[in-house]
């Protein structure tokens, strides 16, 4: 059989965009916050993400800027180990670098519904995001081990009709000493509809979907995992 | 990804709306599934010579996944340029071809037999997709069918296998 036609590509695995980083910042621990200049033509929405490519190896991550902002800013768990984080977050300024995107609907719709938003570590991002776009008077629960890592809270807590942190190895002052699970279900009582937005670890959006579905039936889910 | 959360018969769609398994949209998104798994099986039937197939194929099952999250109720419609890729790669592969008799028999070589099962499976998928209603996804659907008859006939007729008339 001969060769039918040569298909045209979706693009959208494939790196599209060449940038170059500005300065790649260290938050805590393993958490850095990357920032790349914005190609000319880019745009998205507060919640997506880029597919960042290191060689031939990509990986997703949410933008933390806004849709307005003249860079790019990424934050980034340093995996040990990882095909792309290590060689990411060891990138000097100036540095080429390649993304594909936007990807994703994660996005916040129009609605009536009270808005939970639910992130573990560094799935904070496309809170932040939204937040630096103007959204507000929703209620932001983060989940992180200890409080250096509950990045932006005071760019954060404002923005928040609610702002609630979760430290699952530390006590401190103002925080919730537990997984932001057990605060979701010893605080979360029983009600009408809401719209949940959930971003991080699977257990995280797992546990917190079923709550929506026992105690808010007739809630919208939406949700983005992160590793 | 699967994370536990449809343990129940429940699940979301992209609308975040937490509907059961059984929704007439989930019913959709898995036909579209299983076509682009059917395709994924017609594509290891095809040989050396068919390397140009098997990357449009693997494009095929791109699409479908963007039909799927459109069915989903993603916001995102399909791409009408789509449709013309189809179409005239069907045209293309038919002008090799002797003209249609009649009504084939479906089979033959495994690459065509397994072309004919993905027509049945898409004619199905589009049934269902027809019913969420999501008429954008349909003409993709509905020109995929043609492909695939014609691609199961160009298939035949690459590896010598006759076909076979029906004859009432």
């Amino acid at each position: 059989m001969e060769a039918v036609r040569p298909v045209p590509g979706s693009g959208a695995g494939k790196p599209g965009w060449q940038s170059r980083v500005v300065r790649v910042t260290p938050l805590s621990g393993s958490a850095y916050e990357v920032e790349l200049e914005r190609p000319a033509g880019f745009h998205f929405a507060a919640g997506q993400h880029l597919r960042l490519f290191v060689g031939d190896d990509g990986r997703d991550y949410s933008l933390a800027s806004p849709p307005s902002a003249e860079t790019l800013r990424l934050l980034v768990r340093r995996i040990e180990g990882g095909a792309v984080s290590p060689a990411l977050v060891g990138l000097p300024p100036g540095a080429p670098l390649s993304f594909s995107g936007p990807h994703g609907v994660f996005a916040l719709r129009p609605s009536a519904r009270a808005v939970i938003l639910a992130a573990t570590g560094v799935g904070i991002a496309p809170f932040l995001s939204m937040a630096r776009a103007g959204a507000s008077g929703f209620t932001l629960l983060h989940g992180v081990r200890a409080a250096d890592e509950l990045f932006y809270r005071r760019e954060l807590e404002p923005a928040a009709a609610r702002y609630v942190p979760c430290l699952s190895r530390q006590s401190s002052p103002g925080c919730f000493s537990g997984r932001l699970t057990a605060w979701a279900g010893a605080e979360l009582a029983a009600g009408t509809a809401r719209d949940f937005y959930l971003c991080g670890n699977r257990r995280m959006v797992r546990d917190l979907t079923l709550l929506a579905d026992e105690r808010f039936p007739g809630s919208r889910v939406y949700t983005e995992i992160f590793f | 990804m699967n994370v536990g959360t449809g343990d129940k018969g429940v699940t979301s769609l992209l609308t975040g709306e937490r509907v059961p398994k059984s929704h007439i949209r989930v019913e959709a998104c898995g036909e579209l599934d299983e076509l682009g798994s059917v395709l994924g099986a017609l594509a290891a039937w095809l040989d050396a010579g068919q390397d140009a197939v098997r990357r449009e194929i693997g494009w095929i099952q791109e699409q479908l996944l963007h039909i799927g999250a459109w069915v989903a109720g993603g916001p995102r419609a399909p791409s009408a340029d789509a449709v013309d890729v189809l179409e005239r790669s069907a045209e293309l592969m038919e002008k090799g071809l002797p003209p249609l008799q009649g009504f084939l028999l479906p089979g033959g070589h495994p690459s065509a037999a397994w072309a004919h099962v993905a027509r049945t499976v898409c004619r199905r998928a589009e049934r269902r997709v027809a019913a969420v209603p999501s008429p954008e996804a349909l003409p993709f659907l509905n020109r995929l069918s043609t492909y695939l008859y014609a691609l199961a006939r160009s298939s035949n007729h690459l590896h010598g296998v006759p076909e076979t008339q029906w004859k009432p």
